[in-house]
């Protein structure tokens, strides 16, 4: 076989081995969403939003878990959105180069690859324990540690790729620098940032491992997050290991919701920071 | 001649009629030396470009005058740059006000993420508290000076981003003048334009020379032979010449300017 031939041809293979490679990735998700709609829609009626989880056998919904997720993921999100932000933009603009600057990079890479039940057991020992019981307040702590780092890293990532060109011409209007990052480099970095955002969400959406022995669970509606509090993944958990179908089906709804739920806030992410500047 | 022996002629504006000068100025980029003993006088209103080979430290003396490479720990000047009268390098310059009287506008253009009215307005609401109205005025009367506004009177509202390149680094400097500086700073504004958007702007620099002082860094000799009124020839971080353009392109004193604009080097 002559050079040109052999050529052409590792390059055809190597063409279709990426392509096969991708094939199964997407067939592996393709078989995942076919699974959760086909046994998860089943479950989806109105009962499942307006009747909590009920005893086995018998009909009931979601809906104490739902509301215990969304406040749950709420609460840890506007956590890790303050001090993922802030933490993010001293690293990016102040303090990343200082040799403590190194340190919390460090600290913050470590936090991200941090397996999520040992932030469970670190809130139950600091939370819980003091507290004198399970709640809310230390399932949403333990879901925002897990998101935090997600956004501080995404946060000084797209800092960095803002042009410096655009804070000299802050600064040379007189800006201080902190008015520069406010109204120019935050504006600018948006989209990417609420990236960041989304990706701490999807994260803690689906995390079972850190309520375990913080949040506990609640067979009941509580808007009370000093008590014992329901959420989805805490109610997907025994479900779909029991042996009574009505468990089993409303786990497969339970989880359907969770995937629609992180779909539905990743499109409308993408919505609200779409290129707005072009149009 | 070798390299670091110099001649240095400078050719000052008449002593009455001086707004900034750099007085015997050094910089350094941490240990990096880039500017030696420059001396440059520059006449109120009207245009003083800085021309020679890149590396020679045009930038980095046009970026001593607003003190922006304050920004970067490390780089620090010694000497004199009177603005004003004033030493603003000084320990108790308050820079805020400083940029205020020194505007800049940089080689590519930097339009903020806002709209086109928020552009020009984001300086102005530094430093005072307008109505509507009269911000109003402000963004007309420095979107006119900056020869944007009939292009851009219809969209305010639209982004700044939404602009040509050549429109976009109008808009930086309607944005540089809306703030009233005594100087504005271009560091090559028109590298990044194409030839009908850099002769627009400079159509816009000859309007504001007549009550503006303008400094422009720029590669294209042409450009500092047709706009200026002043021109100072840089090599090696030295100021070789400096006097009337005029004088400096059609008889120079020193005799590596004439190769320069020769095109015998650079």
């Amino acid at each position: 076989m002559d050079r040109a031939l052999r050529r052409k041809f590792a390059n055809q293979a190597f063409v279709v081995i990426c392509t096969g490679a991708a094939l199964v990735a997407l067939a592996a998700l393709a078989l995942i969403m076919f699974s959760l709609l086909t046994k998860g829609v089943g479950g989806v009626d109105l009962m499942l939003f307006t009747a909590d989880t009920p005893a086995p056998d018998s009909p009931g919904g979601l809906r104490n878990a739902i509301v215990g997720s969304i406040l749950m993921c709420g609460v840890a999100m506007m956590i890790a959105v303050v001090i993922g932000v802030l933490a993010g933009t001293w690293l990016a603009e102040i303090g990343g180069n200082t040799p403590y600057g190194h340190v919390v990079r460090f600290l913050n890479d470590v936090l991200l690859s941090a397996p999520s039940i040992l932030i469970g057991l670190f809130v139950y020992w600091w939370v819980v324990v003091p507290m004198g019981g399970f709640s809310g307040w230390a399932g949403a702590i333990a879901l925002g540690i897990l998101a935090t780092p997600i956004v501080t890293r995404t946060t000084e990532d797209i800092l960095n790729l803002q042009p410096n060109a655009l804070r000299e011409a802050g600064m040379a209007l007189g800006a201080s620098q902190w008015v520069t990052v406010r109204s120019i480099i935050w504006k600018a970095a948006g989209a990417g940032m609420l990236t960041g955002g989304l990706l701490g969400f999807a994260r803690i959406s689906g995390e079972t491992a850190p309520l375990l022995f913080t949040a506990l669970n609640n067979q009941f509606l509580s808007f009370d997050m000093s008590k014992p509090f329901a959420s989805l993944p805490g109610a997907i958990y025994p479900f779909a290991m029991s042996p009574y179908e009505t468990w089993n089906t409303l786990a497969w709804a339970g989880a359907l919701l969770i995937t629609l739920a992180v779909l539905g806030v990743n499109i409308l992410g993408r919505w609200l920071a779409r290129d707005k500047d072009h149009k | 001649m070798s390299d670091t022996d110099f001649q240095s002629v400078i050719t000052p504006p008449p002593a009455d009629q001086l707004v900034l000068e750099t007085r015997n100025l050094n910089f350094y980029y941490g240990t990096h030396q880039s500017l030696f003993g420059v001396s440059m006088p520059v006449k109120r209103n009207g245009i003083t470009a800085l021309i020679g080979p890149s590396g020679c430290g045009k930038s980095t003396l046009l970026r001593t005058m607003n003190r922006i490479y304050d920004l970067y720990p490390g780089q620090r000047a010694e000497g004199e740059i009177l603005v004003d009268g004033e030493n603003i390098l000084g320990p108790k310059v308050d820079l805020t006000s400083l940029r205020a009287r020194v505007g800049m506008v940089f080689q590519k253009p930097t339009p903020f993420p806002m709209s086109i009215y928020d552009n020009v307005a984001f300086g102005v609401k530094l430093y005072h508290k307008k109505s509507k109205s009269q911000m109003d005025e402000v963004v007309e009367k420095a979107l006119r000076r900056a020869a944007l506004w009939d292009e851009v009177k219809d969209k305010l509202t639209k982004s700044g981003l939404s602009l040509s390149g050549g429109q976009q680094q109008r808009l930086c400097v309607a944005r540089g003048i809306a703030v009233e500086p005594e100087i504005l700073l271009l560091d090559e504004p028109a590298s990044a334009l194409d030839p009908i958007s850099t002769a627009k702007l400079e159509d816009t620099l000859e309007e504001l020379k007549r009550d503006l002082t303008i400094i422009i860094v720029t590669h294209n000799l042409q450009q500092a032979a047709r706009l200026s009124d002043y021109t100072g020839f840089m090599y090696l971080g030295k100021m070789v010449e400096y006097g009337p353009t005029e004088e400096l392109f059609v008889k120079p004193k020193v005799e590596r300017t004439s190769d320069y604009i020769g095109g015998r080097f650079g």
